[in-house]
């Protein structure tokens, strides 16, 4: 998650108009999940995989390695499906154990298939968004489209916050190693507890603190930002429209099949 | 000539655990316009609590701050009007910096203002462009260095036009580049009129920068007057830990060996110094 934080900051695609590459996504993974079609998934995948190792930049290695993430915990669950414990033998595959087939059909199989693919096209999507977009970007995103007010302050606050206790977590429990204080199973325990003891008062302090620095600055009430302007480009947006018409077309023709 | 102190405390007490002990202790203080004030003291002297003082963030138990002559005010509106005029930098940038960027960072205060968003687009471009933050303006605030998380902080609060800015500590924890660097922000602060406060623990810089030096001791103003009869006080130095700037070390040592003559003037820097070493 770190990784991808500070991915996002280097892609190419960073000041492309976060409201497009949010409608992009979001149209895109409903399409993918309502359709469920395999032409589709995999279409999705390469055009996500494109725009964000060709198009921002973001090294192959590291999108490869983030796909896989899904991709073992999908084939794991999706075995369920696939896989048939019965007497007799289905027509894609059988593997005889004593009287009982370890076996799967064509069509569960195809299901199967269906799934992981559709599975990963819509984290594709997801990916591209957080690969290519700070954080800032999409809560700003999230309040032009009306999210509450409260939830997207929040956001901000402890998107900032996860760093810094992130960092004080990071020094404490370098000073404990420097300290032998993760010698073995029971010191390591108890370090661990020091630190979560010490991570919570800091917390603490810190919030009361960052207030007070809010309160300071005329804070009254309501988080009031600006965000830098990146509007958006007609191309893209054409582009973006074309795409989308594409996969509605695609999607209505899948169902009335 | 407006004389009216643009601060003035009077009689200060505070107490952070129910008056068991005073950081504050009886705090009585008048700043001028436009003065450039060093606050100096041991830690725990009570500096950064005369600061949020100031600020309206914390409320003496006993005494009454002016602003401009006017009693500060506790009410929501008036606090409001105090901190629009009345601005803090914090020593530490990770305790004031509340966004992931720097852009709605800096955008915060101004807006709290109430002026437009044009204007404050305007504004916070021009003080990311005199602050020198372009080249950094776009990475996320836990991605900065202590230098520069300091100059966002500092940007935080130049956006609002305050009357009065205080820096508590400003080069703490700074390398040598950034604390010239601030150093500068500083000295066109004061051109543009602006009064400043600023604690520090650099003697050195003191003397060379300030119009005055306030000393705390346990929460009270032990002395207060020029750098020059402040750093002259061996007492008053002694007791709150400080040392003697080394230019007026080095001035008394050349005088008592009869190298410089004692009539001099005392030196404020080394070029000073050094000028008179050249006219000898
Ligand atoms: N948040 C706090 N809670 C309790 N005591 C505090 C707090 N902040 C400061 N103090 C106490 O108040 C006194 C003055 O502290 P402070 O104003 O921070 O000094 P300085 O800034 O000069 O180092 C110290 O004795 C300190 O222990
Ligand atoms: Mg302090």
């Amino acid at each position: 998650m770190i990784t991808i934080d500070m991915l996002c900051y280097y892609s190419r695609l960073r000041y492309a108009n976060a409201m497009e590459k949010f409608t992009y996504s979001v149209l895109t993974l409903l399409f993918c999940v309502v359709s469920r079609s395999l032409a589709m998934a995999l279409l999705v995948l390469a055009v996500n995989g494109i725009l964000t190792v060709r198009k921002g930049g973001i090294p192959f290695y590291r999108y490869w390695r983030y796909m896989m993430i899904p991709l073992a915990f999908l084939i794991i669950s999706t075995l369920a499906v696939i896989v048939n414990i019965s007497r007799t033998p289905l027509d894609a595959f059988a593997f005889q154990i004593g009287n009982y087939y370890l076996t799967g059909s064509y069509a569960s199989l195809y299901k199967g298939v269906q799934m992981i693919l559709t599975a990963l096209a819509s984290v594709s999507c997801l990916y591209f968004l957080s690969f290519n977009t700070p954080m800032t970007d999409i809560l700003s995103v999230l309040k032009k489209i009306h999210c509450p007010d409260l939830l997207v302050e929040l956001m901000l606050l402890i998107y900032r916050y996860i760093f810094l206790l992130l960092d004080i977590s990071f020094s404490i429990s370098t000073s404990q190693d420097s300290r032998l204080g993760n010698r073995n199973l029971k010191t390591s325990m108890k370090s661990f507890g020091a630190m979560a003891s010490v991570l919570l008062i800091r917390a603490m302090a810190k919030s009361g603190a960052l207030y007070d620095s809010m309160e300071a600055r005329c804070y009254d009430g309501r988080l009031k930002v600006l965000d830098e302007q990146h509007p958006p480009k007609s191309k893209e947006i054409f582009w973006i429209v074309i795409f989308e018409g594409l996969l509605l077309i695609f999607t209505i023709w899948s169902k009335l099949k | 000539m407006n004389t009216t102190p643009i601060l003035k405390a009077e009689d200060l007490y505070f107490s952070y655990d129910n008056e068991n002990s005073h950081s504050l202790n009886g705090f009585s203080l008048e700043i001028l316009r436009g003065k450039k004030v060093a606050f100096m003291g041991a830690n725990g002297s009570g500096k950064s609590t005369f600061f949020l003082c100031c600020n309206g963030i914390h409320r003496p138990s006993r005494g009454t701050l002016y602003y401009c002559g006017e009693p500060y005010d506790y009410s929501r509106k008036g606090l409001l009007k105090l901190r629009s005029k009345v601005g803090i930098i914090f020593q530490d940038p990770d305790n004031q910096l509340f966004s992931a960027s720097v852009y709605q960072e800096i955008s915060f205060g101004i807006l709290n203002l109430g002026v437009s968003v044009e204007e404050a687009r305007q504004e916070v471009e021009q003080v990311i462009e005199k602050l020198e933050i372009t080249p950094f303006r776009h990475k996320p605030t836990h991605a900065l260095s202590g230098g520069q998380k300091k100059q966002v902080s500092i940007a935080d609060i130049l956006v609002m036009h305050p009357d009065i800015i205080i820096l508590d500590e400003p080069a703490a924890a700074l390398d040598p580049k950034h604390t010239v660097m601030v150093n500068k922000i500083v000295n066109q602060l004061t051109k543009d009129g602006i009064t400043v406060l600023m604690s520090t623990h650099d003697v050195n810089y003191a003397l060379e920068w300030a119009d005055e030096i306030v000393l705390l001791h346990k929460g009270q103003v032990l002395m207060h007057g020029s750098p020059l009869d402040v750093f002259t006080d061996k007492e008053a130095l002694a007791q709150t830990n400080l040392e003697q700037p080394a230019v007026l070390q080095l001035f008394e040592s050349l005088c008592k060996k009869g190298i410089l003559d004692s009539s001099l003037p005392l030196p404020r820097n080394l070029q000073t110094l050094e000028s008179y070493i050249e006219n000898m």
